[in-house]
C-alpha cells in the first residue's frame, strides 16, 4: 500500500487534454447544428405567426443573416474559451446566469448526491452478500426505477411536506422566511439521493456480486484469511467501477433535476433551462449544453485520474 | 420462448400486451372516446357519473388515462426503435470497420455522450416544437450512446471471430455479412436493449408531457402529472392517480421484461 508516489505520465495527460478540447469543439458544433438545421433561432423568438419580414428583421439584429462558417467559428471558438455571449430573452451574459443558478442547484444536489451514492454502495454490498436484503433491496429499486420522477417528487412533497408538515413545502427560502436554509434543502436532497438510489443500488450489486466471486478471494478464504479482510481486498478492486459510476453522475449534478426545481421553486440550473425552453432563448440553451458538456468531460478526467491513484491495475497497463 | 422469462415476465408480457389492446382501441374509437368534451362539472370525485371524476376542465379522467397509452406506447416504441437502429448501425459499423472510423466514431461518440441527456432532450424538443413526432425524434437522437458501445463491443469480438474471417476470406458479400453474420451476432444485444430503452421512453416521454414538450393535441399522463402538484395539495387526488397508476404499471412490466429477457440472454 505504501508505494512511493508513481510519476505522473505527461504525454498521456497532455492527449487527454487534446481529446478533452476537441470533444468540446465537436459539442459546440454538435448544438450549433442542431439549431441551425432543425429550426430558425429568429423564428423561435417571435413565435409561428411572424411576417417574413420581421424575421428577416430579427435575422439581422441578431447577426443571423452573416454565412454559416463565420457563425460557426465564432460558437466554436466562444465555447472553447468559455465566453458564452448573451442570453437573447435577458441580455445578460449566458455565463452570469448559469453561475447564479448553480449556487442553488449544488445546494440540494450536492448532499443528495452524497448520500444517495452512500447508500447505494452499502445497499449494493449488503445486497450482493445476504439473500434476504438482496430481495427487499431489489423490490425497492424495482418500484424506484419504475415510478417516473414527476411522481415521486410529487408524492414526496405531498406526503412528507403537505401533510405531514415535516418539511417546508417550498424548497428555497423566500425573503423574510425565517428558518434555516439547511431546512429548506433537506426535502429536495432526499428526494435527489431516492431518485439516484434506485439505479445505482442495482449497479452497485452487480459490481459487487462480480468482484466477490473472483477467485483470488477463495485463495484468501481457503488460508484462513477472515472475511473482513478478504472483503476489504474486494472493495479496493471495486473502487474503479464505482468512481465510474459517481463520475457518470457529476454531470446530472450540476444539470440538477428539472422536476424537483419546477415543483420545489428552486431557482437553479434545471429551471434555468425549463425557462429558456419557454423562452425559445437559444443561446442560452445551447451555452448550458457546452457548459454541462465541459463540466462532464472534466469529471471524467477526474475520476480517471482518481483510478489511476487507487488502482495499479491501471498504471501498469498506462490506461490514463 | 416465454417458458424462459418465468411467471413475473409473463405476467409483465400479459400486461403490456393489454395496454396494447387497451390503447389500440382507443384509436379506432372503440372506447374512452369522451376525452375531450366536458361530462360533468369540474373536479367531481371518482364513482360519481365518471370512474375515475373528472379534471380541472370537467374531462372524463378514465377515458383520459385510456387514450394517454396511445401517445406513451408511441413514444416507447418508436423512441425505442429508434434508439437501437442509430445506436445498433452505427456501433456496428465503428467495430466492424475499426481503425480510424472506430477512432473518429467512438471519440464522437463520447463527446455527444458529454452533453447531459436531459440538456439534450430538451434542445431538441425546443429546436423541434413540440408534438409526438420530437419525442421520438429527440429519444432517438441522443440516447443512442449507450447502445453504440454495446453494439460496437460485440461487432468487435465477430471481427475477430474465426468464422467470420474465413466467411471474408471465402469472398462473402457485405449483404451476406450483415445478413448472415452480423445480424445474428447482435439480435441479443439489441433485443434487450430495446426493451429497456422502452421502459426508459416512456419515462421520457412522461417527463417531456410535463414540462410541455409533447403533443398538445393528444391526452398524456405526463400532462394530466402536470397540475398534479396543486391539485393535491387542495385534497384532489383523483387525476394523480388516474396518470401515475397506468404510467407506473406500464414501466414495471417493461422493467421486468428487461430483467427476465436479460437473465435468459445470459
Amino acid at each position: 500500500m505504501s508505494s512511493p508516489r508513481p510519476p505522473i505520465p505527461w504525454p498521456a495527460v497532455l492527449r487527454r487534454l487534446v481529446v478533452a478540447a476537441a470533444s468540446l469543439a465537436l459539442v459546440a458544433t454538435l448544438v450549433f447544428a442542431t439549431f441551425e438545421w432543425l429550426a430558425d433561432p429568429a423564428a423561435l423568438r417571435l413565435g409561428r405567426g411572424a411576417s417574413p419580414e420581421a424575421r428577416e428583421a430579427m435575422r439581422a439584429a441578431m447577426g443571423l443573416d452573416r454565412s454559416v462558417g463565420t457563425r460557426l467559428l465564432e460558437h466554436v471558438a466562444r465555447a472553447i474559451t468559455f465566453d458564452f455571449g448573451p442570453s437573447q430573452a435577458r441580455g445578460e451574459p449566458a455565463g452570469t446566469l448559469m453561475l447564479q443558478a448553480l449556487g442553488p442547484t449544488l445546494a440540494y444536489a450536492l448532499p443528495g448526491w452524497l448520500l444517495g451514492t452512500a447508500a447505494a454502495v452499502l445497499g449494493g454490498l449488503a445486497a450482493a452478500r445476504r439473500r434476504g436484503v438482496d430481495r427487499a433491496l431489489s423490490g425497492l429499486s424495482m418500484a424506484v426505477i419504475s415510478t417516473s420522477s414527476v411522481i415521486v417528487v410529487v408524492l414526496a412533497q405531498h406526503v412528507l411536506a403537505h401533510r405531514l408538515g415535516w418539511f417546508p413545502v417550498l424548497g428555497w427560502p423566500l425573503a423574510g422566511a425565517g428558518a434555516s436554509p439547511l431546512v429548506y434543502v433537506m426535502l429536495p436532497a432526499l428526494v435527489w439521493a431516492l431518485l439516484q438510489w434506485g439505479p445505482d443500488v442495482r449497479h452497485y450489486r452487480a459490481v459487487f456480486e462480480r468482484e466477490l466471486a473472483v477467485p483470488h478471494l477463495d485463495g484468501l478464504r481457503a488460508r484462513g484469511v477472515p472475511e473482513r479482510r478478504a472483503l476489504r481486498h474486494a472493495l479496493r478492486a471495486a473502487v474503479g467501477p464505482i468512481v465510474a459510476r459517481v463520475g457518470q453522475r457529476l454531470s446530472h449534478v450540476v444539470v440538477g433535476s428539472v422536476v424537483i426545481e419546477e415543483l420545489f421553486n428552486i431557482p437553479g440550473l434545471g429551471a434555468l433551462l425549463v425557462a429558456a425552453i419557454h423562452e425559445a432563448d437559444a443561446a442560452l440553451v445551447q451555452a448550458i449544453a457546452v457548459a454541462t458538456a465541459a463540466v462532464t468531460l472534466a469529471g471524467q478526467a477526474l475520476c480517471d485520474g482518481v483510478v489511476w491513484l487507487v488502482d495499479p491495475r491501471v498504471r501498469r497497463r498506462d490506461v490514463a | 420462448m416465454t417458458r424462459a422469462l418465468g411467471r413475473a415476465g409473463r405476467l409483465a408480457l400479459l400486461g403490456i400486451g393489454g395496454f396494447v389492446v387497451l390503447a389500440l382501441g382507443a384509436a379506432v374509437g372503440l372506447w374512452a372516446q369522451a376525452w375531450d368534451v366536458p361530462v360533468g362539472r369540474p373536479y367531481m370525485s371518482p364513482g360519481t357519473g365518471a370512474w375515475l371524476g373528472t379534471d380541472a376542465l370537467g374531462y372524463d379522467l378514465f377515458a383520459q388515462a385510456v387514450q394517454g397509452a396511445r401517445v406513451s406506447l408511441v413514444a416507447g416504441v418508436g423512441g425505442a426503435a429508434g434508439t437501437v437502429a442509430v445506436g445498433g448501425a452505427l456501433g456496428a459499423w465503428a467495430g466492424l470497420r475499426g481503425g480510424w472510423t472506430d477512432r473518429l466514431l467512438s471519440g464522437a461518440t463520447d463527446a455527444f455522450a458529454a452533453v447531459p441527456s436531459v440538456v439534450a432532450l430538451l434542445a431538441m424538443a425546443l429546436a423541434l416544437g413540440p408534438g409526438v413526432s420530437t419525442v421520438v425524434v429527440a429519444i432517438a437522437a441522443t440516447q443512442w450512446t449507450g447502445v453504440f458501445r454495446a453494439a460496437r463491443a460485440e461487432a468487435q469480438r465477430l471481427r475477430a471471430a474465426d468464422y467470420y474471417r474465413a466467411a471474408q476470406a471465402m469472398g462473402a458479400g457485405t449483404l451476406h455479412q450483415i445478413g448472415w453474420h452480423l445480424v445474428p451476432a447482435l439480435r441479443p444485444v439489441l433485443l434487450s436493449a430495446l426493451v429497456v430503452l422502452f421502459a426508459h421512453a416512456v419515462k421520457v416521454e412522461a417527463l417531456l408531457a410535463y414540462l410541455g414538450a409533447s403533443a398538445p393535441e393528444l391526452p398524456s399522463w405526463g400532462k394530466l402529472l402536470a397540475r398534479s402538484g396543486s391539485e393535491l395539495a387542495r385534497g384532489v387526488w383523483w387525476p394523480t392517480l388516474a396518470a401515475s397508476a397506468p404510467l407506473a404499471l406500464l414501466v414495471l412490466c417493461a422493467q421486468v421484461l428487461a430483467d427476465r429477457s436479460g437473465r435468459r440472454s445470459e
